[in-house]
């Protein structure tokens, strides 16, 4: 029997390949994914046990809670406590280090963003011992308060050099620095994409508000004493307010926060993987489905030859095995091209990865191998069942060709309760709070393709019709009979159409959510915004803010009348992370409009605290009532209720006046300032004013209201991109699907082809018959995902109704662009099947057996 | 398009290949239906041209039909070198307008060969081969398809239908390819001679094997072709079926002037034909005329000799 299978793989060579293709594709992204996360988790551990080098305890504050960003907020600890360190017995050194925001000002005077990483300023150790994180590559430590060392990456990228004056940014006023060197971090040229600005320690404390305090505090041991004893010794002395870690624990520490973010992208991506590979299955199920029958006849005749149904089913499911095992191979090796590419990527934003040797570790393979069997096994379960319950009669009747789908009434009921199941998830997931809810999303809308999948058969041949109406009419023969092929076998229209459903159908969601966010974001700044200039920081999202003396020079201009500045940070209620802004309530309300529904937001003073309708009545608070919020810096602090305010998308969950932000967070940085122009000044006057007063601070930007709708436009355009991107894949394999489709069906009508030759048909007239026939199982599939993408988004729009996405708003002209980019990807798609269409052998098709 | 060779032929051949010429310049028009080649009374034809030369006032009875088509010494040779094996042989042939003529053979005769190659199906491997006026190893694979779908008919043994349309459609089929609508009356009259207007909205897998015959042979009619080719139209068809068949392609010629070639093996299917051509080892072997399903039969048994 294997010796037979072996003989059926080997006589469908190309199909099989064009179905191993689709699992070829996914396995890839799937592989690729984990070679390309493993690599920079292997990446991360290297740059931390480099930058932990020579220290054998770390002392820091225990981590309050971690940001929704996934870094952990942790409190200064007060300089006197490295005394308090160094008197422990074994210490040699004990010295303190301090970290905060500094970012480059490069010398066109623009300021140096990263792609997404931190931009940060540092301390340098004055003991040898505790240099070793950094490997100075020209010139030397910085010292004194003018001196700067720089890592390597931004001094190549930005053509900075020893003995170069630079300008650099601060919480406080900027300022000018030399160059003293440039550091190395072993191999690595920066920090994963971070920019690094290195000063001596008590410049940095100066620079970084840390006079006074220290983030972590670094101990090496005396000789003979080891490192574990003492941690001990030191945690004993200093009791449970900090956390003390040896050099390898801090570096494992550091790894699992780098983790979490490897994490997160490896489960992005192979969401995105997945995708594919489940476009990937209904091509399997589609050509299984083909080749079967088209060997009805033969296998009916093994069947009489006395094979048992359980032996044909193994040599069919043997197929898929074998071919499942083979693409898994070619995906695996093309996971490790992918992973290259995005590593090339990477590089290409910034982030300098240490030439460390691509990770293909086993469990990869195996999660590749299972992958690709599994699908094709999976998907090939259904036709192969299905084939292999012919009669042995069947093998002797004359007339093959499919048979057609009587089991419409069951396909009705598996349909209509997979896809009633998969809503019912998918709102559950969206509008309850049972659960992970992501996932119950996930697996609803999985359940909803797969569903209308099902039922897909059944209004393939009416939507055919339709849709084909125009070709009929317009497209002469060619096109009428393109219609017709289309009409005759639902099942395979039907299925290779709900592979495009599914890429189509996400993408058009995407877009119109991305869309609904658009007109969300205008509607907020037309019915919220009071403020004549909106002040951002430039690095987009990943910026940590900028100086409050902008503000405050700002402030100072005859031409502007009022200046809100937002510092937005988390603090702990009930044990969950929260956001709260820090506001000048006065000012605030006077830019963002903001309905008071009860109390006064001018009462608002230090010790108050004014909440969110919302949040106040589900914790059942009034004006008057305190709040428990821990903060990083002071601890739990019950802040009394001032005033409870509606919402309006901008106003945020909490607000506290900037004094009592001062005093809760070490880093002082504005997320964002809403300007209002004095009514006297023109606007020119009042822009003027703006941009004398930011001069000296280039990482601010200044938009007035189009340009911040624009910019915020632009930032959810750059994700709608990454979107696309990463469904493109899903898409592509979908048009292999037709490709497959297609050849599938001209080499089970070469006959007809041939009879169409020889009644006059041209060559030019069979290619645009299977053109045409190609443009309308893309129409049918691009239907049915503009729908179900429509109705996704129109869904997730209510359900974040709450967050800020007030708007649907369909894309109409990027939906009817899909509907055409499709049609034409379908002609190319029609192009190899066409061909060989046409290269058919007229005397060869209508030769009687 | 033209050659030293065609110019020296003679002022026929030189009219053919300006007409042919010109058509080169205008593709979208069909090679035959235009330019209507005159044949003047000295014309030098090839040899085994039968013109009919009756001028206006001849009261002689025309005793010759002008040829639909003719083979002019063809060959037909599959394959080089020593494997290669000879089809057809330097068969000379012609196939008289507005009569019914059968092909007959031993298996392996070339039978089939010949119809492939008199109906643009195949090419030569040397001679001519002409339907009309027109010879078709000039032309193009697009003109040569032009050609079929305008001048030729084909009803094959089997599969001569597509699934996915009604017998109607099907029916329709080589005038829709052209772009062209059926003339309603010759439609209706072609219908009704097949007896088969109960049956038109059928599709062919609910339509009987002599229905699906004859749905074949209507289409091949409708569109008025210069020839019909059957190919063992009776093969797959019982005795009644068959002899419908048979009746229906008979009346075409005697009612409608069609010419139609068959090839078949069945001394019964020949003996309602105005003529056999018997081949043998892809030679001609003997030419019939009005020949009975007893007279073919003889003649087939001494085949084997």
């Amino acid at each position: 029997m294997w010796a037979m299978t072996l003989k059926g793989l080997l006589a469908h060579k190309v199909r099989l390949a064009l179905t191993a293709l689709a699992v070829v594709l996914g396995v890839a992204f799937v592989s690729g994914t984990y070679v390309f996360t493993d690599t920079i988790h292997q990446t991360f551990t290297t740059v931390f046990t480099q930058v932990t080098k020579g220290i054998d305890v770390a002392v820091r504050t225990k981590g309050s809670y971690t940001t929704p960003q996934g870094g952990t907020v942790r409190a200064p600890m007060p300089a006197a406590l490295k005394e308090q360190i160094a008197a422990v017995d074994g210490v040699r050194i004990a010295d303190g280090s301090v970290t905060g925001y500094t970012q480059f000002v490069a010398h066109d005077g623009k300021p140096v963003t990263t792609g997404g990483a931190p931009t940060l300023g540092l301390s340098v150790s004055r003991y040898p011992e505790l240099q070793a994180a950094g490997t100075l590559r020209s010139g030397t430590r910085p010292h004194g308060p003018d001196q700067v060392a720089v890592d390597a990456q931004t001094a190549r990228n930005q053509d900075f050099h020893v003995g170069d004056r630079i300008k650099l940014l601060f919480q406080g006023p900027p300022g000018e620095y030399t160059v003293s060197g440039i550091l190395g971090f072993g191999q690595a040229d920066n920090l994963a994409g971070a920019t690094l600005a290195a000063f001596d320690l008590p410049t940095a404390q100066q620079v970084l508000n840390r006079v006074g305090t220290y983030d972590e505090i670094d101990v090496v041991a005396q000789h003979g004493v080891s490192a574990t004893a003492l941690r001990d010794r030191i945690q004993a002395q200093i009791g449970p307010t900090y956390e003390v870690l040896t050099g390898k624990q801090l570096a494992a520490d550091d790894v699992k926060t780098v983790g979490a973010f490897t994490n997160f992208l490896n489960y992005a991506l192979l969401t995105f993987a997945a995708v594919a590979l489940f476009v990937g299955s209904f091509i399997i199920v589609n050509t299984f489905g083909i080749i079967l029958a088209q060997r009805t006849r033969e296998m009916a005749l093994l069947r009489c030859l006395g094979a048992s149904r359980a032996q044909m089913l193994a040599s069919v499911l043997g197929e898929a095995l074998i071919v499942g095992l083979v693409a898994s191979a070619a995906g695996l090796g093309l996971g490790v091209l992918i992973a290259i590419g995005l590593r090339k990527v990477f590089q290409a934003i910034g982030a300098s990865i240490p030439s460390t040797a691509l990770q293909v570790e086993p469990r990869t393979i195996a999660v590749a191998v299972v992958v690709g069997v599994a699908v094709t096994v999976g998907a090939s379960l259904a036709p192969a069942l299905r084939a292999t319950r012919v009669a042995p009669v069947e093998g002797l009747r004359e007339g093959t060709g499919p048979a057609a789908d009587h089991a419409s009434g069951r396909r009705l009921l598996i349909g209509s309760v997979i896809t009633a199941a998969g809503l019912a998830a998918l709102l559950a997931g969206l509008f309850t709070n049972h659960g992970n809810r992501v996932l119950g999303v996930g697996i609803g809308a999985a359940g909803v393709f797969l569903g209308i999948g099902v039922l897909s058969p059944l209004i393939a041949r009416p939507m055919a019709r339709v849709l084909g109406w125009p070709f009929a009419r317009w497209a002469g023969e060619p096109g009428a009979l393109a219609r017709g092929n289309a009409e005759r076998s639902p099942r395979r229209t039907a299925s290779t159409a709900a592979a495009l459903m599914i890429g189509l159908g996400l993408v058009s969601f995407v877009s119109v959510f991305a869309s609904s966010v658009k007109a969300s974001v205008t509607r907020v700044l037309d019915q919220s915004v009071v403020a004549d200039y909106i002040l951002t920081p430039s690095g987009g999202q990943a910026a940590a803010g900028f100086s409050p003396q902008a503000a405050a020079r700002l402030a100072q201009q005859p031409e502007i009348a009022s200046v809100a500045e937002v510092r937005s940070g988390a603090f702990k209620l009930d044990g969950k992370t929260q956001q709260v802004f820090g506001v000048d309530p006065a000012a605030f309300t006077r830019t963002i409009r903001t309905d008071v529904k009860s109390g006064s937001l001018t009462n608002l003073t230090a010790g108050g605290v004014a909440v969110r309708e919302d949040v106040a009545n589900s914790h059942h608070w009034r004006v008057g009532s305190t709040v428990p919020m821990n903060f990083p810096i002071g601890g739990t602090q019950p802040e009394q209720i001032k005033a409870v305010y509606v919402d309006n998308h901008l106003n945020g969950p909490y607000l506290i006046p900037l004094s009592e932000y001062e005093q809760h967070y070490a880093d002082q940085l504005d997320t964002v300032a809403f300007v209002q122009a004095n009514p006297s000044a023109t606007p020119e006057q009042s822009r003027a004013a703006v941009t004398r007063a930011t001069a000296d601070f280039p990482n601010v930007q200044v938009k007035d209201q189009a340009e911040y709708r624009q910019q915020q436009e632009n930032q959810v355009n750059q994700l709608l991109t990454l979107f696309y991107a990463l469904l493109a894949l899903a898409v592509v394999i979908a048009f292999i699907g037709i490709v497959n489709t297609l050849v599938l069906s001209v080499l089970e009508r070469l006959r007809e082809l041939g009879l169409l030759r020889a009644l006059g048909m041209t060559r030019g007239q069979l290619r645009a018959m299977i053109r045409w026939e190609a443009v309308i199982i893309a129409l049918l599939g691009t239907t049915l995902g503009l729908v179900i993408g429509v109705f996704f988004g129109w869904t997730l729009v209510h359900a974040l109704h709450g967050q800020g996405v007030t708007e649907f708003s369909m894309p109409v002209r990027t939906l009817l662009l899909f509907v055409l980019s499709a049609a034409v990807a379908a002609v190319v798609a029609a192009v190899l099947p066409g061909r060989r269409a046409a290269r058919v052998d007229v005397l060869q098709a209508i030769a009687t057996e | 398009m033209s050659s030293s060779r065609s110019i020296a032929a003679g002022p026929f051949t030189l009219t053919l290949t300006l007409t042919l010429s010109m058509q080169a310049f205008r593709p979208w028009e069909n090679p035959l239906s235009s330019g209507t080649l005159e044949i003047s009374p000295v014309a030098v034809g090839p040899p085994g041209w039968e013109v009919s030369t009756m001028s206006a006032g001849e009261s002689g009875v025309q005793t010759r039909a002008r040829a639909a088509s003719r083979a002019v010494g063809i060959s037909r040779v599959y394959g080089t070198g020593d494997t290669s094996v000879t089809a057809l042989d330097d068969v000379s042939v012609e196939f008289e307008e507005g009569r019914f003529t059968a092909v007959m053979g031993p298996s392996g005769s070339g039978k089939s060969t010949l119809l492939h190659c008199m109906a643009g199906l195949d090419r030569v491997t040397a001679g001519e081969v002409w339907i009309g006026d027109v010879e078709l190893g000039r032309l193009s694979d697009r003109q040569l398809t032009i050609l079929r779908r305008e001048q030729v008919g084909f009803v094959f043994q089997a599969y001569n239908l597509l699934p996915t349309l009604t017998a109607a459609e099907n029916i329709a089929l080589p005038l829709r390819i052209a772009g062209r609508r059926p003339d309603r009356a010759w439609y209706d009259r072609v219908v009704g001679a097949v007896g088969l207007r109960g049956r038109l909205e059928h599709r062919p897998s609910e339509l009987s094997g002599g229905e699906q015959q004859r749905v074949a042979g209507a289409r091949a009619l409708v569109a008025k072709p210069t020839i019909i080719f059957a190919d063992e139209p009776t093969g797959n068809l019982d005795s009644v079926a068959g002899a419908e068949m048979l009746g229906f392609m008979r009346r075409s010629v005697d009612e409608f002037g069609q010419t139609i070639v068959m090839v078949t093996h069945d001394p019964n299917a020949a003996g309602h034909a105005d003529r056999v051509v018997f081949l043998a080892d892809g030679r001609v072997v003997d030419d019939m005329a009005e020949p009975t399903a007893e007279l073919v039969l003889d003649r087939m048994k001494r085949f084997g000799d």
